[in-house]
């Protein structure tokens, strides 16, 4: 048995493994299939100081290797999180990671000053590119990443923040630097990618809102090129996500720099596929005699 | 609620581009009627799994038939299964139909692929003193025996097509309501295109019929089991949105918003 634990700026995870925002709700679903006790930690869905119904439907769809989605954060707010979700996660011994959605700074500010102390990271959602206002639009330029990032930081005296980069920019690695300015404790990329599926026959695009994310294994070569050039160019902790499927490219993204991973579209395709991450890494591990995942990380020859 | 590996048994046509499936399952389940799986088509390109109503489970065997329509091509994909490959599904979900011990006249509206979940109750009742009146709409003749070769059933069966080449030329709906004053339902089920049953709702809100009725509703899905908020629907009257996988399908039809 390989030791899998990690540090991501203070908060020890048991394992690299955490669920990501959007696909796995609050964990109570996923609960009800296998014990997610097993898992290092879970990103929660996007939260927002009030609830959100979302986006129209239909919220999904699919390419070869890729899924889309927009559903436009619907959340039932950080309230209700706080009385009906958090002491559930809690009670799991997992790193409870509060993802949080603004429209104003002012909103990612307030959010955070609630789950201050409350849960064990925050993860700011930045890089939303199904909302209209807000979300996306901070995520853009490398002021405004600093600029919300700063704002949320200064409202956290207890809780850790870190910071979830989007794809769509002219350079990743620029606003992750400008997140670390801002005061970011960490960093988590990649958010999806905008993308668009149409049907042909109909002439109609697939999702109501005409584009979505785009996430799946078909997106791991963009999104490890990118966690790759991030892990070089910043000096706090990176999560790695994007395409993640099997214990095998959690540990590319490992080896690419990263701290821990998430896993998203994958639960989708195998409701057992983060527990299976875990045990697989493991053997991995066993099976080329390292003792410890720690020994991996950034470890890539270039 | 299980992430099982089941072997496919059977995998063929049964009317043009519909296909049932038969899949064994290495353990046994706890199946109600209306409730449905999430099955991998198996060429791990689609991401997404396809959900499916469980038209019958038999415990003895743990053989689950479910039958699908050919739309695109995670679904032609899965129709190429052959017996003996292994897909992977979670099963069982959603709350399914449910029917109270005093419903004794129940009446059956379906539309096409629609079909499939009211066989389900069909099946789930087959042994009771239940009184069924099924009413079944298709787009032409050639679809209608995706009802009537499970059927074994109902006390009465009326069925309409798009086209008028099997049956009266109209659609379920209209069967219905010609026929409400000799069915006097206790309750009314029913599952098929989303206009059909605005349709429904619409004939029992003009007629002022207060018959409970429910309705299993059909939304593109992420995980199945309602964690990510894909396949949502908005609450009747309320700023509130319902799980279609996980609340549903089956809802009372004037809780939702079709």
């Amino acid at each position: 048995m390989a030791d899998l634990k990690v540090d991501l700026c203070g908060v020890r995870l048991k394992n690299p493994v955490i669920a990501a925002s959007g696909t796995f709700g609050f964990g109570k679903e996923f609960d009800e299939i296998y014990d997610i006790g097993v898992l290092g930690g879970v990103s929660t869905k996007g939260l927002t100081l009030e609830p959100r119904l979302g986006n129209p439907t239909p919220r999904i769809a699919e390419g070869r290797g890729v899924i889309l989605n927009a559903v436009g954060l619907q959340n039932p707010g950080v309230e209700a999180f706080l009385r009906d979700d958090l002491a559930f996660l809690k009670s799991k011994n997992i790193a409870v990671i509060a993802n949080v959605a603004g429209k104003t700074l002012e909103d990612y500010a307030r959010i955070c000053e609630r789950l201050d102390g409350k849960v064990d990271m925050i993860e700011l959602n930045i890089s939303c590119p199904n909302v209209k206002c807000g979300g996306m639009a901070f995520g853009i330029r490398p002021e405004s990443v600093e600029e919300v990032t700063r704002a949320a930081k200064a409202s956290l005296r207890r809780t850790p923040l870190m910071v979830k980069l989007s794809p769509n920019v002219e350079s990743i690695a620029v606003n992750a630097l400008a997140a670390e300015r801002g005061g970011a404790d960490a960093v988590s990329l990649i958010n999806t990618l905008t993308g668009m599926a149409v049907d042909l026959e109909r002439r109609r695009p697939l999702l109501a809102n005409v584009t979505g994310g785009v996430s799946g294994a078909g997106i791991k070569p963009i999104a490890l090129r990118m966690v790759w050039e991030v892990c070089r160019a910043v000096s706090v902790p990176v999560v790695g996500m994007g395409g993640i499927a099997c214990a095998e490219d959690a540990l590319e993204f490992i080896l690419a720099g990263a701290a821990a991973v998430q896993v998203g579209t994958a639960n989708f395709t195998d409701t057992l596929a983060m527990p299976k991450i875990v045990s697989g890494m493991n053997e991995w591990l066993d099976g080329h005699g390292i003792r410890d995942v720690n020994e991996l990380r950034a470890a890539l020859i270039v | 609620m299980k992430e099982l590996l089941a072997e496919v048994l059977h995998n063929e046509q049964i009317a043009p581009g519909i296909f049932a499936i038969s899949l064994k399952l290495p353990e046994d389940v706890r199946v109600g009627c209306g409730q449905f799986l999430n099955l991998s088509v198996g060429d791990g390109g689609h991401l997404l799994r396809r959900p499916f109503a469980i038209m019958g489970y038999d415990k003895g065997s743990r053989v689950a038939v479910c039958c699908y329509q050919v739309k695109g091509e995670g679904t032609h994909i899965l129709s190429r299964a052959k017996a003996g490959d292994a897909l992977s599904c979670v099963l069982p979900l959603g709350n399914g139909f449910s029917l109270r011990e005093e419903d004794k006249r129940v009446a059956l509206v379906g539309g096409g692929v629609g079909v499939f979940p009211l066989l389900s109750v069909l099946r789930a009742f087959h042994e009771s003193d239940k009184h069924f009146r099924s009413y079944m709409g298709f787009r032409s003749g050639e679809y209608a025996d995706m009802f009537e070769r499970y059927d074994r059933r109902s006390d009465y069966y009326a069925c309409a097509t798009d086209d008028g080449s099997l049956g009266a030329k109209g659609n379920a709906v209209q069967l219905f309501f010609g026929d409400f004053e000799s069915a006097k339902p206790d309750v009314i089920l029913s599952c098929g295109p989303t206009p059909m049953l605005r349709a429904l709702k619409a004939g029992l809100a003009e007629r002022g019929v207060h018959v409970p009725c429910y309705v299993s509703l059909e939304e593109r899905m992420g995980c199945g089991i309602g964690a990510c908020l894909v396949c949502v629907c908005k609450k009747s009257g309320r700023e509130e949105n319902v799980r279609v996988c996980k609340d549903g399908p089956v809802f009372e039809i004037g809780e939702v918003e079709l």
